[in-house]
């Protein structure tokens, strides 16, 4: 009866649409939906800001050219405390950014879905670090 | 497992997918104060502050994935079972992982701004399980508006219609311009934290979004004058018993213009009254009344509990880096630009 009961949530669960769940301000403003953009780059820089922490990234196009985009991404805050710290993604390391071009054409984009190449998701918290939540769940 | 039992699940999770497709925000009811408590332990003592006060310092949560309003779809059904809540948070959390990709290249994809690691929106619903975060009216819904606010209403959202998204800055939400986040500010997603500190005669509650700090004199002054307007009101607080009770008026009137306020579309006629009541080691009983007269037929109470969070809290500099603003107003000249080019085009057919 359980699995019959999960079967039925999942199937309603196909049927919903993802509504907005507001960041600090409005993305949708920001990034244009018809200029979804792949990104493969190295770090350059790491801006650990309120309300909006932004990665920057030199991607090298088909041409060989060098191309420095800004990504965007969310609070610092919320990954500190799962053991996220400045020392987790620094220059050098390669990401790619699944994400938006600006609605004003400049090279920045938000950083909808960020992994490392190898697939790895980036955000992962470690155990270990003394982070609250990682305190919390007592690992 | 009875076919009954299997049909009222079913039921819900049609109500519940109905509510989650509903582009409303929510709404909630609940009884009475001690509504959101959880059950005290046996050992606890209530803990008492130098002074003597009820001691409510710490660092709390507010997090909760049980909505402001209840859904319509929900109407009639105060409490979930155990297992309807259950499955309710199960529903809600993926509906809400913003790691999921369904609806690629539209504006509500875009929305969802970045990966579900960012956000921090609390795992469960109130612990009472009621439906909504409003315990009364007890359809857990904001009352209707008076007369006079609905024709408020009209002529605001008429002057907004004669504007663009984003002419100015002053178009958007006051969260967005980093002025405030209104006080109190209901669940969102991160930065639901809050640190309560006592000294002898004040109380101080630093809200982690915008790191606002509220001061909140316990001395019986009486509230500044009538002309002074401010973001977060005027803030009284005395005991009542064990429970802290907080009035707060002189509000200015743009306060409902931002995300996750307390109090729908209150004027600057509001008047706030929140109760904060220590029930166990790790939570708080915390309601607030929402009064106008101005704006709504009838007060309306909303109960979130404050449950212990691990500290520490942290700074959250909102314009240290908003970027974002200037973005979002260099893309809407660039739409503008855009749009003008093409009727140009069309015009010189």
């Amino acid at each position: 009866m359980r699995r019959k009961l999960a079967v039925v949530v999942a199937g309603i669960g196909l049927l919903l649409s993802v509504e907005p769940v507001f960041a600090h301000h409005s993305f949708a403003a920001e990034f244009d939906a018809k200029r979804p953009v792949k990104l493969r780059g190295t770090i350059t820089r790491m801006e650990w800001i309120n309300p909006h922490a932004w990665i920057h990234i030199d991607v090298k196009g088909p041409d060989g050219n060098v191309v420095n985009w800004m990504i965007e991404a969310g609070t610092p805050n919320t990954l500190f405390r799962r053991g996220f710290t400045k020392d987790s993604l620094v220059p050098g390391m390669e990401i790619l950014v699944d994400g938006y071009v600006s609605k004003d054409g400049s090279n920045r984009a938000n950083g909808r879905d960020v992994t490392f190449p190898d697939g790895r998701k980036l955000f992962l918290g470690s155990s270990g670090t003394g982070a609250p939540y990682d305190e919390k769940s007592g690992k | 497992m009875s076919h009954r039992f299997i049909a009222s699940m079913g039921a819900l999770a049609v109500m519940i997918a109905v509510a989650l497709l509903a582009p409303v925000p929510i709404a909630g009811q609940a009884k009475s104060s001690t509504a959101n408590t959880t059950t005290a332990a046996k050992s606890w003592t209530e803990p008492r502050t130098a002074d003597g006060q009820p001691d409510l310092q710490g660092i709390w949560s507010n997090a909760t994935l049980t909505p402001l309003e209840r859904p319509r779809e929900l109407a009639g059904k105060q409490f979930f079972t155990e297992e309807e809540a259950a499955e309710y948070e199960k529903q809600v959390l993926q509906h809400n992982n913003a790691d999921r990709r369904d609806n690629p290249n539209t504006d509500a994809d875009v929305a969802l701004a970045y990966n579900d690691s960012w956000y921090d929106r609390g795992t469960k619903v109130v612990p009472t399980r009621r439906t909504s975060l409003i315990v009364d009216p007890p359809d857990g819904r904001i009352p209707a508006l008076t007369p006079e606010a609905q024709k408020r209403e009209i002529a605001r959202a008429e002057a907004r219609s004669k504007r663009g998204p984003a002419d100015s800055w002053e178009d958007r939400n006051l969260g967005e311009r980093c002025i405030t986040r209104g006080a109190p500010k209901l669940p969102s997603g991160y930065n639901n934290n809050f640190m309560i500190v006592q000294i002898p005669g004040t109380v101080a509650i630093l809200q982690e979004m915008i790191h606002e700090v509220r001061i909140i004199p316990l001395d019986g002054r009486p509230h500044v004058v009538k002309n002074i307007r401010e973001w977060l009101g005027d803030s009284r607080g005395h005991w009542e018993g064990n429970t802290l009770v907080v009035d707060t008026t002189n509000f200015n009137d743009q306060v409902r213009s931002t995300s996750y306020n307390c109090c729908g579309g209150a004027s600057a006629n509001l008047h706030l009254v929140e109760r904060f009541t220590r029930v166990d080691a790790d939570t708080i009983d915390y309601q607030y009344t929402v009064d106008d007269p101005t704006t709504f037929t009838r007060p309306w109470t909303v109960a979130v509990p404050l449950t212990r969070a691990p500290g520490p809290i942290y700074e959250y500099a909102c314009h240290e880096g908003n970027y974002g603003m200037a973005n979002l107003l260099s893309g809407a000249r660039a739409e503008e630009k855009a749009a003008a080019e093409e009727a140009a085009k069309k015009g010189s057919r």
